[in-house]
């Protein structure tokens, strides 16, 4: 091995604190972009290869009662490569270890063989046999939150008959990775079941013989999605057709486009934010470890190496250390990335997972640490290689200092702080990157735990402003307002408002949106529109009332016109003027005066369900009831969508910011760790020497360490002030069209974020505090300066 | 033998912070091959300026300097580099050992990039260091030991002119004429040119010639008819 080389091992290792402390300050920065970016692609390509592999469809069609040869002129489309028909309804539940009614969708397997399309991937047991009408498969989230296995019974109300449903099978379906209970925002698989029967005994359930009520198709490569729907909707349209839809209008896939989205937000910012951070500290800290090495360099090259041979020693000094950081970096991040994305597929009900991620991204994280790194050592190498060896061997030449400001208050402080002082205003540039880096360590910090602040208030603003009621009933299908009685006469009802939603495609030109009018009455309480601050916005009489996400989506504002066609098979057009905007966290909301709907309807004062406010004391009593009711088709119980609403956003979004707030509380030591060792360096032989003139050990450490903290705490607000930034970005990052994240940075999320970076700050001053107790005092009176 | 180097009408003014230092203020000088020069003078009188531009260390603001009939001056970075390599060697007051290397791992740090050095055990041996020391770390090594390793460093490139700042200034007596010992032997049996710094008017014995130097100029040059043995000195 060359001395040089051997010079740099043995270097690398007497500085191994420092080396050990960079290295993982790139670590941190390269593992969060990997792991963030491995995580989503992992996940992407899982979706990817599980919607190929199981023949997921890519139109989807409902019809009330289509003849089965309606299939074969859906086959002839040009476009499609198959369709499958099937019979899709729904039941209500009735589950012993509930006490409120569950709900479910139904769909048919085909008697014969398996399902050409959306193919069930069997977790136990199989297909039912179409001889034993009760037979079923059902989806393994439910079957997991209710403790069912095959063999097991539960209860459901079919078409009005009850029946005991017998499990045979348990399957994941890439058509129900969520299941959503109609209406619902947030999946929930205690509520809602999804049960496969055989198309024959579903068939005669719902008196379907010759007929179906679904169909799904796959296309061909190339095919155009617009016109094979178009041509769906013309051949169902005389059979209750409800408008065909592309992936884009199926709800599981809609959902886990939206987590992906979030998921994609949270790694496409905050990573690339932490390695530039990263590679900016990196660069800071080495150049100053080399312009430490002033005299070294000023020695090799009395010794005759070339300045480029020096420079290129010092390159491979951080190289190394980058190396050893990305090595590092690359080793935590794919584990923790394939740890994450085992979750998540989980969380998503994925059967299996893909792992992958691409070398480009290993490349990235690599070329920007090293090219940082070797910025940074070329800086300091080159400033010294500049000086004539001569020079460089002496220490550099003192400073000049000035009689600023400091001046003044020399009089009034000790002169050790006007050391302080005159060292800042002295190296004004060095005082500020120092600062800006640990202000960058908090940024990071709020950036990665304002999600929960946000979250908490979207909460706060959807279930405790926006939609108080304590749940909602959805009747099998729209009623006379009179039905609104009944509802109120139900045990345990303490009020109830009458709402009515009906799916409509809005379009503003060729934005076009699938969504649901929510009418409700002007005077309603219980659901209630409210602006941003949660107060209370009325109702217009006459328009729409979009949430602003819509609003931005179709490029509407109030006073625009918004053209809508109904999706309930009647296809009824109206346009109709905006009037409002409010702000909303959760889906794309719609709303609008009931009566007012109903007028554009056309058919009378109906209803299709209500927001209740129940006496908890009699739930049971209201949930054993409605059991029995044919006419209600689910009761939705807010504080259960309020936990489900909290559960997906632990899982999309708090996982992954906990894992980026570990990280960057990483980050945060490194900064500050590696200022104090570096300021002791350049600053250890002036500190030595006050020792040897009679300063304690207290009073040098208070002129090394009160620079810091004075830095640390400048430090603190620049901090805040990035981290709302980069926390807006962050929310930016999240928006999907079922939640937005509300940029929303309490107070206690800027105090948490200074702490860990105080502690982080105290940690280090402590450890450096010990250096200074060790200081050679002898030896600063045996060499020169 | 003819002149090594030819020193004409240098000066040299350094800035440092605010002030102007007239470190030189015109040098003429000629230094034969093989000799053995001292330099004495107080500090600040322009000694170890000298000594580093001739090493090519730093550059004069104005004169020439000639390495046999090469000029020196106005050579570029690369061309001094060359130059410091294949003909000079250092010895400085503080040793200026690379502390993670080993005594005979610093020697092969010179020995490596020169065209026709000794080996590192053979220079550490002619500069007197045990050879029991040869594999130890700066750290466990003595003042004089280091330095005898930094003589070892600068010699064992075979180098035409060993330059030597203050090379006994941080050693004790008995330790410093181990050193000159050391460097008398170099001096006589490899031919080479040496210059030595030195605040040590008794060191002078052992020279040649004596250069006196006094603000910047050279104000006296006495040459020694008779030169004592190292070990006829102490301090």
């Amino acid at each position: 091995m060359r001395m040089l080389d051997r010079k740099l091992v043995r270097e690398l290792w007497r500085l191994r604190a420092q080396v050990f402390s960079i290295a993982l300050l790139v670590a941190a920065g390269v593992a969060t972009l990997v792991l963030g970016v491995a995580t989503y692609q992992s996940l992407f390509e899982t979706r990817e290869a599980y919607y190929d592999r199981s023949r997921f469809a890519d139109v989807f069609a409902q019809a009330s009662r289509a003849p089965e040869h309606a299939l074969g002129a859906i086959e002839r489309i040009p476009g499609v490569a198959m369709a499958e028909s099937r019979i899709v309804d729904r039941a209500i539940l009735d589950l012993e270890d509930m006490i409120e009614p569950g709900s479910a969708q139904l769909v048919s397997v085909p008697d014969h063989g398996e399902p050409l399309l959306n193919t069930l991937y069997m977790r136990a047991g199989a297909l039912p046999d179409p001889t034993q009408p009760d037979q079923v498969v059902v989806n393994e989230g439910f079957a997991r939150v209710h403790g069912l296995d095959l063999g097991d019974s539960f209860g459901a109300i079919l078409n009005g008959q009850r029946r005991d449903l017998r499990i045979v099978g348990i399957a994941l379906s890439p058509e129900f990775i969520y299941s959503l209970a109609p209406g619902a925002l947030m999946p929930d698989d205690r509520r809602f079941a999804i049960v496969w029967m055989s198309r024959r005994a579903l068939a005669a359930a719902f008196d379907l013989e010759g007929a179906f009520s679904s169909v799904t198709a796959r296309l061909l490569p190339g095919a155009l999605e617009a016109d094979v729907i178009d041509r769906i909707d013309d051949i169902l349209a005389s059979y209750g057709g409800l408008g065909a839809h592309g992936r884009d209008g199926q709800q599981s896939n809609v959902f886990l486009d939206a987590e992906l989205q979030q998921l994609q937000g949270s790694s496409a910012v905050l990573p690339p934010i932490f390695l530039f951070i990263a590679a900016f500290l990196v660069n800071l800290t080495l150049s100053r470890l080399i312009a430490l090495e002033r005299e070294q360099i000023g020695l090799m090259k009395a010794l005759g190496y070339s300045s480029l041979a020096v420079a290129w020693h010092y390159l491979k000094f951080v190289l190394a250390i980058g190396a050893i950081g990305v090595i590092i970096g690359f080793g935590a991040g794919s584990w923790l990335g394939r740890e994450l994305a085992n979750l998540y597929s989980q969380y998503f009900h994925f059967p299996y997972l893909i792992f992958r991620v691409d070398t480009s991204v290993y490349l990235l994280a690599a070329t920007a640490t090293m090219a940082a790194a070797s910025l940074g050592a070329a800086k300091a190498v080159w400033g010294v290689v500049r000086l004539s060896p001569s020079v460089a061997m002496q220490p550099a030449a003192p400073p000049r200092y000035r009689r600023g400001f400091a001046t003044g208050l020399a009089s009034r402080f000790s002169q050790a702080t006007v050391m302080i002082i005159r060292n800042i205003v002295r190296w004004p540039l060095r005082a500020v990157f120092t600062m800006l880096g640990m202000a960058l360590a908090v940024s990071v910090l709020v950036a990665s735990m304002f999600a929960y602040d946000a979250i908490d208030h979207m909460i706060d603003l959807t279930y405790y402003k926006a939609e108080r009621q304590d749940a909602s009933i959805v009747l099998n299908l729209p009623r006379p307002e009179g039905a609104l009685f009944d509802i109120e006469r139900l045990p345990g009802i303490m009020a109830a408002e009458p709402v009515r939603a009906i799916p409509v495609e809005l379009a503003n030109g060729h934005l076009t949106r699938r969504v649901a009018i929510d009418g409700r009455h002007r005077d309603a309480t219980l659901s209630q529109l409210v602006d941003e601050d949660g107060r209370w916005v009325p109702l217009p009489e006459t328009g729409l009332v979009l949430s602003d996400w819509l609003a931005r989506t179709l490029e509407l504002q109030v006073g625009d016109l918004a053209r809508m066609q109904t999706l309930d098979g009647r296809a009824i057009t109206a346009e109709i003027p905006v009037t409002a905007i409010v702000r909303s966290y959760v889906g794309s909301a719609v709303y609008m005066d009931l009566g007012e709907l109903n007028r554009i309807m056309g058919d009378g004062p109906l209803i299709g369900g209500a927001n209740i406010r129940l006496d908890p004391t009699l739930e049971n009593e209201l949930f054993a009831r409605i059991k029995q009711s044919p006419a209600i088709v689910g009761v939705s119980l807010q504080s259960l969508a309020r936990e489900a609403l909290r559960e997906t956003m632990d899982e999309n979004i708090l996982l992954m910011t906990g894992v980026f707030a570990i990280l960057a509380s990483i980050i945060a030591f490194g900064v500050i760790y590696n200022s104090a060792r570096i300021q002791l360096s350049e600053r250890g032989r002036e500190l030595a020497s006050l020792r040897v003139l009679g300063f304690t050990k207290a009073e040098v450490s208070w002129i090394l360490l009160a620079e810091l903290a004075l830095l640390t705490l400048l430090a603190l607000p620049v901090g805040w002030l990035i981290g709302f930034g980069l926390a807006a970005a962050m929310a930016i990052g999240f928006e999907t069209e079922l939640f937005r994240i509300p940029l929303i940075v309490e107070r206690s999320t800027y105090a948490m974020a200074s702490l860990i970076v105080l502690a982080a700050a105290l940690g280090s001053a402590l450890i450096v505090r010990r250096r200074v107790g060790r200081l050679d005092l002898i030896e600063v009176l045996k060499t020169r300066e | 033998m003819g002149a090594i180097f030819r020193i004409e009408g240098i000066t040299k003014v350094y800035r440092t912070g605010d002030v102007e230092v007239h470190a030189l203020r015109g040098v003429d000088l000629k230094i034969e091959a093989g000799e053995f020069l001292v330099l004495l003078g107080p500090s600040g009188s322009g000694k170890s300026t000298l000594v580093n531009i001739v090493g090519a260390l730093d550059a004069p603001t104005e004169g020439r300097i000639y390495f046999g009939d090469d000029e020196l001056t106005g050579r570029n970075d690369a061309a001094l580099t060359r130059f410091r390599r294949n003909h000079v060697g250092f010895v400085f007051q503080f040793y200026n050992l690379v502390p993670s290397l080993t005594a005979r791992e610093n020697v092969a740090l010179v020995t490596e990039i020169a065209p026709n050095p000794m080996e590192p055990g053979e220079a550490l041996e002619l500069a007197g260091l045990d050879v029991s020391r040869h594999d130890h770390f700066p750290a466990q090594l003595s003042g004089g030991e280091q330095q005898r390793v930094a003589i070892a460093r600068a010699i064992a490139k075979r180098p035409e002119v060993l330059l030597c700042d203050e090379p006994t200034g941080a050693l004790d007596s008995k330790t410093g004429v181990r050193v000159l010992e050391a460097l008398d032997t170099v001096n006589s049996e490899l031919g080479t040119t040496t210059l030595v710094i030195t605040h040590n008017v008794s060191i002078g014995g052992m020279a040649h010639r004596v250069i006196q130097f006094g603000d910047g100029r050279v104000t006296d040059i006495r040459t020694n008819a008779k030169r004592i043995r190292p070990s006829e000195i102490s301090w």
